[in-house]
């Protein structure tokens, strides 16, 4: 039979071009050519088909019931919560606040989730040691049990050795081996070495200077740091700039401070201000008796543990999965359309005040039915991030330190990896672990970076990381049970030149006629639990102030 | 390989058999020179597998004098056995033969992988050797009566015995230098055992194939054969990785016993002398002399501690520190907790090791948990009146955990009011930064500190640290057990001197965040690793 005969050349010539085409797409799909077909896991995101209700808030229902607070918060990251704690502190009862909150559930970039193995981080994962004049914070802290006392002898802080991060903690992969801390040794020439004592040298200077106004030159928060204009003025021109005027040129120097803004900003040395590249190292300023400035208290869920602790510290109502779209003003304050995602209907929330705990972009859109005076028209950069975090069997260490707290590869796009079970405390390293890969898309323009981010298959996302990791873990394929992919698509702000000390950010802060306030770490231009926290404390007292001052 | 003294008296007589037996007439002329070549084999054979049962036995159960002899004894007796039933063999000679070759080849040739096998999980170890020993005896002391007998028709009577001895006594002699000089050293026990059975084999299939009388059988014995050299092949495949495996180059003396646990290496070795355990090839005891170790760790602790009722032991899954503390007849419950439930396992079923902790670990007042200690301290809500502390040294940040202030803190949470804790501290003269580094972490954790040191020769010095609530200690509080070789008050007394050498040196305190100990560690024995 001819058509059958012709049917089978045709299979035929396809299975050869099949097996000719074969060796390529293996050479394709990932050099070390283990398959990945073994790996379950999904993507997940800040809940991006939930947020884009609100770029078209007409099709939302309307109202159909109202409810009444004193004090409605639109948003449940570390600036929200904080808000909803601290109004509690300081005398609401909890029936007078609500908080309102998109996603499933509270947290924001410090969102953290739990499997078998393991809680993880899925963004914020860890506090550095804090200043110890940064009083609330450590209150909050010894609230949280995270600090346990303060030595007699110095007046130090004293943490909760458990929470602190166990040694060791960093570890760079250069030259194939793994070196101790991220600051490149291995192999680095003298005169680079001598170039990145120097920038050290320089720091540690910067970090003891004050201005002609009495405040520390950087501080965390941003807004305690001097407004003298020689510092200010770093804020103008990028930090790569500077760094080439300075003659801070080591590939290896330069390659760590990249790393370091990228690790913090999402952006690139050439992306920040120089203010916000030195404030980075400078502005840390953490003291304890049982811990030195550079260590960091961390937690197997990451920042999610402090986040549920913010939680836990206040009792008023946080309602999730749903999406405050529409603000009027009333004659008694405000009025707040909320729309319910799981019931599918809308619900008026009327509120004598209302705190906008949400990154700017939303405010702007939420706003958008109020007079031009109540909006916040600052334009933000905000570069997109992916997170995967893969649970292993193992994994098959290199050359040199131990796996670590923090593991990065040099020279690499992303920005490493950190070991959720590195606070366990168990004798062996053998059994599954989650590991948290981060990779900020810093290398193009974050609206072009996040439209190809959502294109991005969760295939190619996991075929990526793998293929990094693979350099300094061969083998690790194999070794995977699950990958879960979070694709952040705003990520946070990067203080990008004259961000922090421009006019316009300072005046996006401000509240809006004893009804509006603002609190969110797009309005510090760095995004960090402190600088949230200080957000969310300072529109809480913003809001108490305006109660005491207006309506009684 | 230096050996145990191996005198050597071969062979009682075994009468040759008067029994007549019916060989065909005028055989070809090699083959008489065949079996007597057969002789000097099967006689090279037996006496090494006689060796190899003396080597185990004084291997894994010590006391070579002793074992060798019983062995020996043992081994000759059962070859009497075997003479004597040799009688009761008819019908074809040369059949029998090969049969028994065959069976020879495959028992003595198992011998030593299946005793170094069956030494982990049996209880009663010496039954299985002796049984094997008695089994091959019996065996190979077929083997010359009835060759004798086949030889029978072929010469005259007095040269028979002649030529039979003559090979018999060379093969003997053989087998004594080429065991000690060549086939341990070059093959180990398990290959040496392995080779020789095939050896027998061989000796079956020459019979077999050179002899016509046999080809009525040759089938169904020729596939017996065929499969039992591919079974001793195969073994010895196995062995030569097994062997490599075992007597690793870091182990001076003969490794007999070895286990890779999910958490460690654990592999015994044996001389004459001591008995050895190496934990991921650290010496963790002799036998020699860990009774200085382990009264030196326990006994100042509780002759503190006349009251004491519980102790809590965390590490020490050997069983030696419980050893000692058993010996205070007021002890109601001794709860212990080691990670690794192959080494508790071992402690636990293996005959030397049940003689070196007395059965420790089988004392009803005992209770073994394997767990991680530190989730273990943790999570219990008792009380300890003494906690000894026997972790391995803080060679790796894991360990290096379990001596953190915030595990001593957590320790505290389980001692009893006026309760001791002692602490397993490395050695103060060569790690002497580690040792204060202990002594300060113990303090910075709340508790008043004893430092003391005892001598080891195994160790050399090393160094415990006592912890407690308060300082109300003597050396001499309440009476010590009696039997002790190294503790006295006078010894208690002494311990607590520190030389210049040894004496204290500032130190951080060792915290999870800095692992200052695991640093200070690495440092100070860093010269002396190889």
């Amino acid at each position: 039979m001819p058509s059958s005969r012709r049917h089978f050349l045709q299979r035929a010539a396809l299975g050869g071009a099949g097996l000719l085409l074969a060796p390529l797409a293996g050479l394709h799909s990932c050099a070390p050519g283990s398959s990945r077909s073994h790996i379950r896991g999904s993507m997940h995101g800040a809940n991006h088909t939930t947020g884009h209700l609100l770029r078209d808030p007409a099709q939302l229902p309307a109202p159909t019931r109202t409810e009444v607070v004193d004090v409605l918060i639109v948003g449940g990251g570390v600036a929200g919560l904080t808000a909803r704690r601290e109004l509690e502190r300081q005398g609401l009862r909890p029936e007078q606040v609500l908080l309102v909150e998109l996603d499933e559930q509270p947290g924001g970039n410090s969102r953290a989730g739990r499997n078998a193995v393991s809680a993880y981080p899925w963004g914020a994962h860890y506090l550095p040691v804090p200043d110890p004049r940064n009083h609330e914070l450590l209150a909050f802290l010894r609230e949280a049990g995270v600090l346990t006392g303060t030595d007699a002898a110095s007046g130090l802080p004293v943490y909760n050795e458990y929470y602190l991060c166990h040694d060791p903690e960093e570890r760079l992969f250069l030259q194939g081996h793994w070196q101790n801390g991220l600051v490149p040794e291995l192999g680095v020439p003298a005169a680079e070495k001598a170039q990145i004592a120097r920038f050290f040298t320089l720091i540690d200077e910067l970090r003891q200077t004050v201005g002609s106004d009495g405040r520390d030159a950087f501080r965390i928060p941003v807004e305690e740091s001097s407004r003298d204009e020689q510092f200010r003025h770093l804020d103008s021109q990028p930090f790569a700039n500077w760094l080439d005027e300075q003659g801070f040129t080591s590939p290896h120097l330069r390659w760590y401070l990249d790393y370091s803004c990228r690790d913090d900003y999402g952006a690139t040395a050439a992306q920040v201000s120089a203010w916000a590249g030195l404030h980075y190292f400078a502005g840390r300023k953490g003291r304890a008796h049982n811990a030195n400035g550079a260590d960091v208290l961390t937690w197997p869920a990451g920042n999610g543990f402090l986040v549920e602790q913010l939680r836990q510290q206040a009792h008023s109502a946080i309602r999730t999965d749903t999406v405050a779209f529409a603000l009027h003003q009333t004659p008694t304050g405000l009025a707040v359309d909320c729309y319910d995602v799981a019931a599918r209907q809308t619900i008026r929330v009327t509120a004598r005040q209302v705190i906008m705990a949400t990154p700017l972009f939303i405010t702007e859109r939420l706003l958008a039915g109020l007079p031009a005076a109540a909006r916040r028209p600052l334009p933000v950069h905000r570069a997109p991030w992916v997170v995967v975090n893969l649970t292993v069997e193992g994994l098959p260490q290199g050359p040199g330190q131990p796996l670590s707290w923090d593991n990065v590869l040099y020279g690499t796009d992303s920005v490493g990896y950190v070991d959720a079970g590195h606070q366990g405390l168990s004798l062996t390293d053998a059994g599954p672990r989650v590991v948290t890969w981060y990779r900020p898309l810093s290398a193009v323009s974050p609206d072009a970076a996040r439209r190809q981010a959502y294109q991005t298959s969760y295939d190619d996302w996991v075929r990526q990381a793998l293929a990094e990791l693979e350099t300094a873990h061969p083998g690790l394929t194999t070794q995977v049970l699950r990958a879960d992919v979070w694709v952040w698509g705003h990520g946070m702000v990067a203080p990008t030149p004259g961000f922090v000390w421009g006019a316009a950010r300072a005046a996006a802060a401000q509240p809006w006629q004893n009804q509006l306030f603002f609190a969110h770490t797009d309005l510090s231009g760095i995004s960090i639990f402190e600088e949230g926290f200080y957000q969310g404390q300072r529109a809480a007292r913003q809001v108490l102030a305006a109660r005491g001052a207006g309506v009684s | 390989m230096d050996k145990a003294p191996v005198r050597r008296v071969r062979r009682t007589a075994s009468g040759p058999s008067s029994a007549a037996t019916t060989l065909p007439a005028a055989p070809p002329d090699y083959r008489p020179a065949l079996l007597l070549g057969s002789v000097f084999v099967i006689a090279t054979c037996g006496l090494i597998y006689e060796l190899i049962a003396g080597t185990l036995a004084s291997y894994l159960l010590g006391d070579s004098v002793m074992q060798f002899s019983t062995i020996i004894g043992a081994y000759l007796f059962s070859m009497g056995i075997g003479s004597w039933l040799s009688r009761y063999l008819g019908g074809s000679l040369l059949r029998w033969f090969i049969q028994l070759e065959i069976l020879v080849g495959l028992v003595g040739g198992f011998s030593a992988p299946l005793l170094f096998l069956l030494f982990e999980h049996v209880s009663s170890f010496r039954l299985i050797l002796y049984g094997l020993v008695g089994l091959t005896g019996i065996l190979v002391g077929l083997e010359i009566p009835l060759l004798m007998r086949i030889l029978e028709n072929r010469f005259e009577f007095k040269d028979l015995v002649s030529r039979v001895f003559t090979f018999d006594y060379i093969g003997a002699l053989l087998a004594s230098l080429v065991f000690p000089l060549v086939l341990v050293p070059q093959l180990g026990l398990i290959r040496t055992s392995l080779l020789c059975g095939a050896l027998n084999v061989v000796v079956a299939g020459v019979a077999l194939y050179r002899f016509p009388e046999t080809r009525p059988f040759r089938r169904t014995l020729g596939g017996a054969l065929v499969a039992s050299l591919l079974a001793l092949t195969v073994a010895f495949g196995y062995a030569e990785r097994l062997q490599a495996y075992t007597e690793g180059l870091a182990f001076q003396d003969q490794v007999i016993y070895t286990k890779t646990t999910p958490y460690q290496r654990l592999v015994l070795t044996k001389n004459q002398r001591e008995l050895r355990l190496f934990l991921n090839g650290n010496l963790q005891f002799s036998s020699a002399d860990e009774y200085r170790y382990h009264e030196a760790l326990v006994h100042p602790a509780m002759q503190a501690l006349p009251q004491a009722r519980r102790v809590l032991v965390l590490g020490g899954g050997d069983g030696l520190a419980v050893r000692e503390l058993l010996k205070y007849p007021q002890l109601q419950h001794i709860d212990l907790v080691d990670l690794d439930a192959g080494m508790t396992h071992l402690f636990q079923h293996n005959q030397m090791l049940l003689e070196l902790n007395q059965r420790a670990l089988l004392n009803p007042k005992v209770r073994v948990t394997n767990a991680d200690a530190y989730q273990w301290v943790r999570q219990d809500t008792s009380r300890y009146d003494c906690i000894i502390v026997d972790f391995p040294d803080p060679g790796n940040y894991s360990i290096g955990k379990l001596y953190s202030v915030a595990f001593y803190r957590a320790l505290e949470q389980r001692l009893a009011p006026g309760g001791w804790a002692v602490v397993q501290s490395t050695s103060p003269y060569v790690a002497r930064r580690s040792f204060w580094c202990v002594a300060h972490t113990l303090e910075a954790a709340g508790f008043t500190t004893l430092p003391y040191h005892a001598y080891v020769p195994s160790f050399g010095e090393w160094g415990f640290i006592l912890a407690g609530r308060n300082r109300h200690w003597r050396p001499d509080a309440g009476p010590l057990p009696p039997g002790l070789r190294y503790v006295t008050p006078a010894t208690i007394r002494d311990m607590r001197f520190f030389p210049p050498d040894m004496n204290e040196v500032p130190t951080d305190v060792n915290q999870l965040n800095n692992q200052a100990l695991v640093r200070y560690f690495e440092e100070d024995w860093g010269p002396y690793a190889h």
